[in-house]
């Protein structure tokens, strides 16, 4: 039997995006200036993505414990033409790669996966596989023995790796599928995309992440079955955490001078993700996600490509406009998230239900205040 | 010879004018750049054909006019003119090449341009008083209407004003003229450097006083500088570039030319409380700056307080210190001229000049980075930062005057530290900080795009930063034509002076330039050290 109250009245700042989310609309404006730069750069995201994700994976399995690893982003391919382009940067830049492997690290934004970092069973698996490399390596023996933390912290970074590579494998197929399906007419709305990652995302919700090196002839588990730890509790959501929401200020944006106290004293108090960053500054020196758009310009679909060209500044400030549709389509999978966490169906009449439901898209909208959520709502090609 | 760089641009107004069928912007001010060119170039020819070892007048051309009232058509050049001469030509080219496409009566602004540029060099070339006067009278029409007719709202005031203050600045210099002529009893206005010699102290004090004045009023000095800001603000760029890069060097030259050399004994007399004068003037200007809202008054207030260093080392009138005359009337000239470029391209593509409102300019994809950057190096160099011509020039002012006047000196060197004040003022709120032109609101906005700069809009600018630094970075490219005439128009000085070689204070400076570009070498370390101790 189902109980009839009162339909709820809010005052949340970001109340008319709860109706909207209720009525299976998404965070950003269904139009189809906003349809092209997302799925166009959510293609050449995945495009990125995937060459992120093979190199994640590379340096997990195959730099583990390397003390200087100057070669971490050849894959295993060292030529003098490679190694041209790599000083020239021209090229895919995998700092970013692990620059959100460290955020996350950092974050210790909850997850399955941090959980177990901390647990004996790891320690064991770390030290089972440590105590294998140093065999053969003095060295790194000796530092093990004088720092006997600091190779075990070492190894919880390299699970990161794995773990990140493993996350962004998987939403590089999800990407670049919805591209496909783009260009096949399968998808022409917003809500369309959302739905897409949306499935995407349930499907490989309970993908096994899993970390295992080859020392010697041997295979030595770092993250083993038995941990249970899967794709989207462990490692999608904490990466949504913390690279969506926290992520990391970046100097010349704000201050580190604690007495400026323009950075909150909590790590959970941070709001510098992708939801949040401001687009204006890229380009400028030491913004990382500078490197992202400069990885993506590359592999810009044609048609978004045109639209990009029709902006005021043509292509002279792509990097920005790719940052603002990245940030479109961050909202995208954002909401696709959010809905595919819902605790009942949208459409649900049971009362008890729709007010679970309200509660959890308002707990959202709380983490999204003061984000560029009112920004996006804005037209697409900036003013002059 | 000379004549030429008067006639060239008369040529080019007269074929302007006579220009049959429609002439549109393009074409107006290609025929100009054209014809200005010419013009830079004949120049250039002149300066590679000056003999610099001679101190005197060189390229004399004499006609005779109207002998009734003694004038004649009457040119020279020695190296006081020169550097004005070129430097007239740079700037006139470079502010036609920027002046906009889209403008109303194209062929009238044009040839107001060309027929200001030739005014100004006859007026740096006469060598007689009346000629001098003529053309110091005929650059005011084309000003007045350049403001007038292609200023901002408040054009007609600031016109009008502007005209009131060089008319009685003109009327000043006439009388001095006139008298001195008559109480001389010469029959001619031809220029002659013992003119006043016989005349008793009192007339030549007097006569000095009006001369000091006049030209004060185009310098311009505190307190008759009130019209200089308002013809800036309303001025469109191309014309506050000349404004500030060449009229007003039309005072300072006047003041060394008729005031110093014309009445050495007066001057001389006069000199300490000259030097207090550009005290006041240097320290007005600086303050003044601080406290300006808009950019474009920022930069006007700056030359005020920069001609005043003109002032006090023409007091000083040591052989270092009239090279610092010369040297900040170019660098003056540049620098100020980059600045107004550089202020117009913001308001250009701002539609403000409000400090108060724009932010972040710097920023490199939306931003004007390019002008943000060239405006840095503008500021460091109008604050005399080493490796720029700000630096040589304000190091021989500061040098060449203060064994004259220490006190004074040591008080204008504040405000070199004011100028940095206000340019880190200036560049903090306008170019760093995220990108913006309203202060921040709640309102949610969109990511502001600021159209792109032009490399024909980026260009002038270049070039004359280029100038800039390479003065900066070689001094004698420029110093050596003017270090005989330097020598020449000095004031007797004590031993000390006396002793001190143009030459050696101008290799003094290259060690400090040297090292601040990494270039040290022996010979001008040798050099300095020949350089006379100033006590």
């Amino acid at each position: 039997m189902t109980t009839t109250q009162s339909p709820q009245t809010s005052t949340h700042p970001l109340e008319d995006f709860v109706d909207r989310l209720l009525q299976g609309e998404a965070l950003l404006p269904d139009n189809p200036d906003n349809l092209v730069e997302v799925v166009g750069i959510l293609h050449s995201y995945g495009v990125v993505l995937d060459a992120y994700a093979i190199n994640l994976v590379y340096m997990a399995e195959h730099q583990f414990l390397v003390l200087f690893p100057f070669f971490k982003y050849f894959n295993g391919e060292i030529t003098p033409a490679k190694l041209l382009r790599h000083w020239w940067h021209d090229r895919i830049n995998y700092e970013y790669a692990e620059y959100c492997m460290r955020t996350m690290l950092w974050h210790t934004a909850g997850g399955g996966l941090e959980a177990y970092l901390d647990t004996d069973d790891f320690r064991q698996h770390c030290e089972t596989a440590i105590q294998a490399k140093v065999k053969s390596n003095p060295l790194i023996g000796g530092l093990h023995r004088l720092f006997p933390d600091f190779l075990p912290e070492q190894v919880r970074m390299l699970a990161y790796t794995s773990a990140l590579g493993q996350f962004w494998r998987v939403m590089s197929d999800l990407f670049m599928d919805l591209s496909r399906r783009y260009d096949e007419g399968e998808i022409d709305s917003i809500p369309a995309v959302v739905e897409h990652i949306k499935a995407g995302l349930v499907s490989a919700a309970a993908t096994p992440i899993t970390y295992s090196v080859k020392i010697g002839a041997e295979t030595y588990d770092i993250l083993p079955a038995s941990a249970n730890l899967t794709f989207l509790v462990d490692v999608a959501l904490p990466y949504v955490e913390c690279i969506f929401l926290r992520g990391t200020p970046f100097l010349g944006v704000v201050s580190y001078n604690a007495q400026a106290q323009q950075i909150p004293g909590t790590q959970s108090g941070f709001t510098y993700g992708a939801l949040f960053a401001d687009p204006l500054p890229t380009g400028g020196a030491g913004i990382p996600p500078t490197l992202l758009m400069q990885d993506m310009r590359h592999f810009v679909p044609d048609y978004l490509h045109r639209f990009y060209q029709k902006a005021p500044r043509g292509e002279d400030d792509i990097r920005v406009q790719i940052c603002q549709s990245f940030q479109k389509s961050m909202y995208c999978v954002t909401t696709a998230t959010i809905l595919g966490l819902m605790p009942h169906a949208a459409d649900t009449s049971d009362s008890a239900e729709q007010a679970a439901n309200r509660e959890h898209l308002i707990a959202w909208l709380d983490r999204l205040m003061g984000s560029r959520l009112p920004v996006v709502q804005l037209p697409s090609q900036p003013i002059t | 010879m000379l004549s030429e760089l008067i006639l060239i641009p008369a040529a080019g107004a007269i074929a302007l004018m006579l220009w049959p069928g429609k002439l549109g912007p393009k074409m107006a001010r290609d025929i100009s750049v054209v014809c200005l060119s010419l013009t830079l170039v004949w120049t250039l020819v002149v300066v590679a054909q000056f003999d610099p070892q001679a101190g005197g007048l060189q390229f004399q051309e004499a006609l005779p006019w109207v002998d009734t009232i003694g004038l004649t058509y009457r040119l020279g050049v020695d190296g006081l003119s020169l550097p004005l001469v070129v430097i007239n030509a740079l700037l006139t080219l470079v502010a036609v090449y920027s002046s906009g496409p889209e403008m109303r009566r194209p062929r009238l602004y044009f040839v107001m341009m060309l027929v200001l540029n030739g005014a100004v060099a006859g007026a740096f070339l006469a060598q007689n008083l009346l000629l001098f006067f003529i053309f110091y009278e005929l650059e005011l029409i084309p000003l007045y209407l350049l403001i007038a007719i292609w200023g901002g709202a408040r054009r007609a005031y600031a016109a009008t004003k502007f005209l009131i203050y060089t008319a009685l600045s003109g009327v000043l210099i006439l009388a001095a003229f006139i008298a001195l002529v008559w109480f001389g009893g010469s029959t001619s206005f031809n220029y002659d450097p013992t003119l006043a010699a016989m005349l008793p102290p009192l007339q030549q004090l007097l006569l000095l006083g009006a001369l000091v004045v006049g030209f004060g009023i185009k310098v311009p000095l505190f307190p008759f500088h009130t019209w200089l800001p308002d013809a800036h603000v309303e001025a469109s760029t191309p014309v506050s570039v000349l404004l500030a890069g060449v009229l007003l060097k039309l005072g300072t030259y006047g003041l060394v030319r008729f005031g110093l050399q014309l009445f050495p004994d007066a001057w001389q007399v006069v000199a300490p409380w000259l030097a207090t004068w550009a005290v006041v003037s240097v320290l007005y200007g600086s303050c003044a700056a601080i406290a300006q809202q808009d950019m474009k008054k920022m930069v006007a207030y700056s030359s005020i307080g920069h001609m005043g260093y003109v002032l006090l080392a023409a007091a000083a009138a040591t052989p270092i210190s009239i090279l610092g005359v010369v040297f900040q009337m170019v660098s003056h000239g540049l620098i100020s001229g980059l600045l107004f470029l550089l202020v117009g391209v913001v308001y250009k593509k701002t539609g403000t000049r409000d400090i108060r409102v724009l932010r972040g300019l710097l920023n490199p994809e939306r931003g004007l980075p390019l002008i943000g950057s060239l405006m840095v190096l503008g500021g460091m160099a109008s604050a005399g930062i080493p490796g720029m011509v700000g630096f040589i020039s304000e190091f021989l002012v500061f040098r060449g005057s203060f064994v004259s006047f220490p006190t004074q000196t040591l008080v204008s060197m504040i405000g070199s530290g004011l100028t940095t004040v206000y340019f880190l003022l200036l560049v903090n709120r306008v170019f760093f900080g995220r990108l913006a032109i309203t202060t921040p609101s709640q309102r949610p906005e969109p990511d502001i795009c600021l159209p792109s700069v032009t490399w024909s809009e980026r260009l002038p600018a270049i070039a004359l930063a280029v100038v800039i630094v390479a003065l900066g970075l070689q001094p004698n490219w420029m110093s050596r034509w003017s270090e005989e005439t330097s020598i020449a128009l000095q004031l007797p000085q004590p031993t000390a002076i006396a002793q001190t070689t143009v030459s050696a204070s101008v290799s003094a400076t290259v060690p400090a330039t040297a090292q601040a570009t990494g270039q040290t070498t022996a010979a001008a370390t040798v050099l300095a050290l020949k350089a006379p101790a100033l006590d």
